[in-house]
């Protein structure tokens, strides 16, 4: 330590006063992800649509109450042939920031480059047979099978839309370190840790309230939580950053010395349990193990409330996600079913037995370490004469590649959908291609490690692309229900994100999407800068939920 | 055989090896990798994905190909001097390797600077009294540094001067809202070569926390060899001899047993080199140093099999070389060394 003293001592006072220039209006956002490419058909993470949201624009996009708005396109989709064939009006003042006019040849120059490059051209490939313009503004997709969720899909941060003048040069190559769009913003310098984005002047839309962003990556979460406190950084994503440190920027929040945005949920987490083979295979011992999990009090312990309990796979806002499917806490119930199943140590004849079940979690992941530590303790309160969890941790990228090799008789795993829309949730973990009675033996659930399906659920699934409005929701409810009372999955929770800011700026905003609007980053009315030491006038604020777009 | 011929024979011995020794090594990632369970459609997609889509991504990524093919090609890219691309975004490996092994070389020549001061200073200080107070501050100290886990303690520095006091920046390698000097990639250097001080103060306050709290974790080894040998030295006969001529014991210190004390410390900084050019990884890791161990943990986590075999090979290249210009630095400074 003397070392430390001594040499810092030396230093600083040096450097001191060589504090780097803050640009005035310029922001510093803070995150924990790495981002290897800012190429759509590259991104795959969370970080990377962050950035692209404001980088470029989707056709549609998710308002803060679930519904689909147009954002490049003009007016939602219109079906026609069979709903085979779908066209797309577009904008005519949007140009892309090399300066070239966005139109339908853009687009079919985009989503064809995305469906020949993208990690995840699945959003399209099962979709889209074809992709044509059929007038300067006017984009024909020919799909393979009727898509309801068509604007919801197109909605997808990575089907933005690139400059052909910019890209066509590349050829079948990925520009890692360069985007032209039509975003708010322009990319002015790229690096895995850092990307600096000023606004885009011939921005079609309302221009950024900031003057340009810095995103940062900080490796590790106390370095987070330290560079907000310090001043260094202006916002701070929850991704990443550990529970303890959520709640304290929380109750900062709640005093006045941050300001908390909170945005809706898209990913949930939720218990995958593998319905073919015993001790599962029994839906008498799923049932009570969904009566047993106490979602309130785990996420108490676990997230200090910040991640709310769900019992729907699909998360609100969206539709289909009220009423609740799986039933409530109720430990009575629980105990009855063990029972039923022959476990628990009954009174009277027979010698009951306690159920021992392994439960895995990813054990890079510290909440699902938690939630394990905590559920285990809450079961052998509550239920410990019946069932003992046997807790296994096991790294998420193996645990990914063995889940559809049936391994894990129960384990925690998260989802976000893709797009903003029940389907999202549903199918990839109930699709199944090939079945045999309740065991689904290829398709989604099995590779989701369940292996459950239903007779009659495929075509539940499918009828959900085809129907619109009340009717979807009805059976997104009716899907949800027949799942609940099977129970293969248990939704625990959801995970609204959230960011904090420094208190003269104006609470963060996120999208439908879950993504924070940077753009409508800016600092408060009557709020001092962080030159004029603002934080001490700044009003104490309860933070509350929020969304839309600026 | 003459000393200069023994040693040139020793070179090219070691030169001869190292194909073979690279050879083995990246082999061995090769197969390490393939045997550890995940790959990198799993790490890219997580859970998501129709199998239809993984299928297919795995063809494009080239991964569907039979290994024995997979390795010869591989084997063929390294010959030509090819590590390949990296499977998250196509860049080269030569690329990541080139942007991120100058911060880490940065970072390290920097702590080590700061470790041989710190501990060369700490150990020889206590030697005027053996036993005495200053000895055993110095042994703490030593022992004191090398003990701490050096994830905590980098924790606690972050803490205390980034966060508490905020004189230096919490983490990253330079200031988010300027741009970077741009050259070899060694900001330091690069800014005093474009004349800007504005860009060596922002890099400097970026590099002193981690190389500090490097330096100061690596300082212990300095301080325990030096103390130890020049202890063993002082009691040897040449420095008795030494003495009984009536040499002052400075004189004696200084020119007699320091030198000889120092020559297993250079084996010592040398082992030091090596293990801090594949990067000092929780140091990296905690102040978000984006240097080569930072950015091997993340391919190792992303299954990115070409960055992770690549940084492997030039990592094991480079510490050989280093290896060999240390023994034949001890070999030239100490003529009792034989080989």
């Amino acid at each position: 330590m003397l070392g430390w003293l001594t040499g810092l001592a030396l230093v600083v006072p040096l450097l001191g006063g060589c504090q780097p220039p803050h640009p005035v209006g310029e922001l510093v956002v803070a995150s924990r992800s790495s981002l290897e490419s800012v190429d759509p058909v590259d991104v795959t993470s969370f970080a990377g649509s962050q950035l692209l949201s404001a980088l470029g624009d989707p056709l549609y996009a998710s308002d803060a109450s679930g519904r689909i708005q147009p954002r490049l396109a003009t007016a939602l989709p219109r079906f026609s042939g069979g709903g085979l064939v779908a066209r797309i009006p577009l904008r005519q003042d949007v140009r892309f920031q090399d300066g070239s006019r966005f139109d339908a040849a853009a687009m079919v120059f985009s989503l064809q480059r995305f469906l020949a490059l993208a990690k995840v051209s699945y959003l399209l490939d099962g979709r889209v047979a074809s992709v044509a313009a059929s007038g300067p503004f006017e984009l024909e997709l020919r799909l393979k099978r009727p898509c309801a969720s068509l604007a919801a899909v197109l909605s997808s941060i990575n089907l933005t839309p690139v400059s052909p003048r910019a890209y066509r040069a590349h050829g079948r190559r990925s520009l890692r370190d360069r985007f032209v769009g039509t975003g708010p913003y322009r990319l002015a310098t790229f690096t895995p840790q850092q990307q600096r984005l000023l606004p885009f002047a011939g921005y079609w839309g309302v221009p950024p309230a900031n003057r340009g962003l810095s995103l940062v990556t900080l490796s590790n979460s106390t370095a987070l939580f330290g560079a907000l406190l310090s001043g260094e950084v202006d916002v701070l994503l929850s991704s990443g950053l550990d529970s303890d440190q959520q709640r304290d920027l929380h109750r900062r929040a709640g005093r006045g010395a941050l300001v908390e945005g909170i945005g809706p949920a898209v990913e949930i987490g939720y218990l995958t349990l593998r319905s073919d083979q015993p001790p599962l295979a029994n839906p008498d011992l799923r049932r009570a193990l969904a009566y047993g999990l106490d979602r309130r009090l785990i996420s108490e312990r676990v997230s200090y409330g910040m991640r709310d309990p769900l019992r729907s796979l699909v998360p609100a806002p969206l539709p289909g996600s009220e009423p609740p499917s799986w039933p409530a806490y109720d430990p009575a119930r629980a105990r009855a079913l063990f029972r039923k199943a022959g476990y628990c140590q009954v009174r009277g004849p027979g010698p009951g037995r306690r159920l021992s079940l392994p439960l895995s979690f990813r054990s890079n992941v510290p909440a699902d370490r938690l939630f394990a530590l905590t559920w285990q303790a809450q079961l052998q309160r509550d239920l410990g004469d019946c069932i003992s969890l046997e807790i296994t941790g096991i790294e998420s990228t193996t645990a990914y590649r063995q889940l559809g090799a049936g391994a894990f008789p129960l384990i925690l795993l998260d989802w976000s959908g893709d797009y903003p829309d029940a389907n999202a949730y549903l199918q990839p973990l109930l699709g199944c291609r090939r079945a045999q009675g309740n065991r689904c033996l290829a398709g989604d659930s099995a590779a989701s490690g369940s292996f459950w399906t239903a007779p009659g659920l495929e075509a539940e699934l499918a009828g959900l692309e085809s129907e619109r409005g009340q009717a979807r929701q009805q059976r997104v409810t009716r899907i949800q229900a027949r799942v609940a009372a099977a129970s293969p999955y248990l939704p625990v929770w959801r995970v609204p994100p959230r960011a904090w800011a420094q208190p003269w700026l104006a609470r963060p905003q996120f999208d439908g999407s879950g993504r924070l609007v940077l753009q409508a980053l800016h600092q408060r009315p009557q709020a001092g800068g962080p030159q004029a030491g603002a934080p001490l006038d700044a009003r104490p604020q309860d933070p509350v939920r929020s969304g839309g777009t600026p | 055989m003459s000393r200069r011929r023994q040693l040139l024979a020793y070179l090219a011995s070691r030169l001869l090896l190292l194909p073979v020794m690279l050879w083995l090594i990246a082999s061995l990632v090769f197969l390490l990798l393939r045997v550890a369970p995940g790959d990198p459609i799993d790490a890219l997609l997580g859970t998501r994905a129709p199998e239809a889509a993984r299928i297919a991504l795995r063809h494009q990524l080239g991964l569907d190909q039979p290994l024995a093919s997979q390795y010869g090609h591989y084997l063929w890219d390294l010959l030509h001097g090819q590590l390949g691309t990296s499977l998250t975004n196509q860049e080269s490996v030569l690329s990541v390797i080139g942007r991120s092994l100058p911060a880490s070389l940065e970072l390290g020549v920097l702590a080590l600077l700061i470790a041989a001061v710190l501990g060369l200073a700490v150990g020889f200080s206590g030697i005027a009294r053996p036993e005495g107070r200053l000895d055993l501050a110095g042994r703490l100290y030593g022992i004191g540094t090398y003990a701490l886990p050096p994830f905590w303690a980098a924790m606690v520095v972050q803490l205390v001067f980034a966060v508490w006091l905020g004189w230096l920046p919490v983490g990253g390698r330079f200031p988010a809202t300027l741009v970077p000097p741009s050259g070899t990639g060694f900001y330091l250097l690069d800014s005093l070569r474009s004349g800007s001080w504005s860009q060596f103060s922002a890099s400097l306050r970026h590099l002193v926390l981690p190389a500090a709290t490097l330096g100061v974790l690596l300082s212990g080894i300095f301080d325990n060899a030096l103390r130890l040998n020049l202890r063993r030295a002082l009691g040897s006969d040449y420095v008795e001899a030494a003495r009984s001529r009536g040499l002052s014991e400075t004189r004696v210190v200084l020119r007699h047993a320091l030198p000889n004390a120092l020559l297993p410390v250079l084996t010592i900084t040398g082992i030091t080199v090596a293990s801090l050019i594949g990067g000092a990884l929780l140091i990296e890791v905690t102040f978000s140093w984006p240097g080569i161990a930072f950015r091997l943990q993340e391919a190792i986590g992303q299954r990115d099999y070409p960055v992770v075999q690549g940084i492997v090979v030039v990592v094991a290249a480079l510490v050989v070389a280093v290896g060999v210009a240390v023994d034949l630095l001890v070999a030239l400074l100490d003529p009792r060394i034989k080989f």
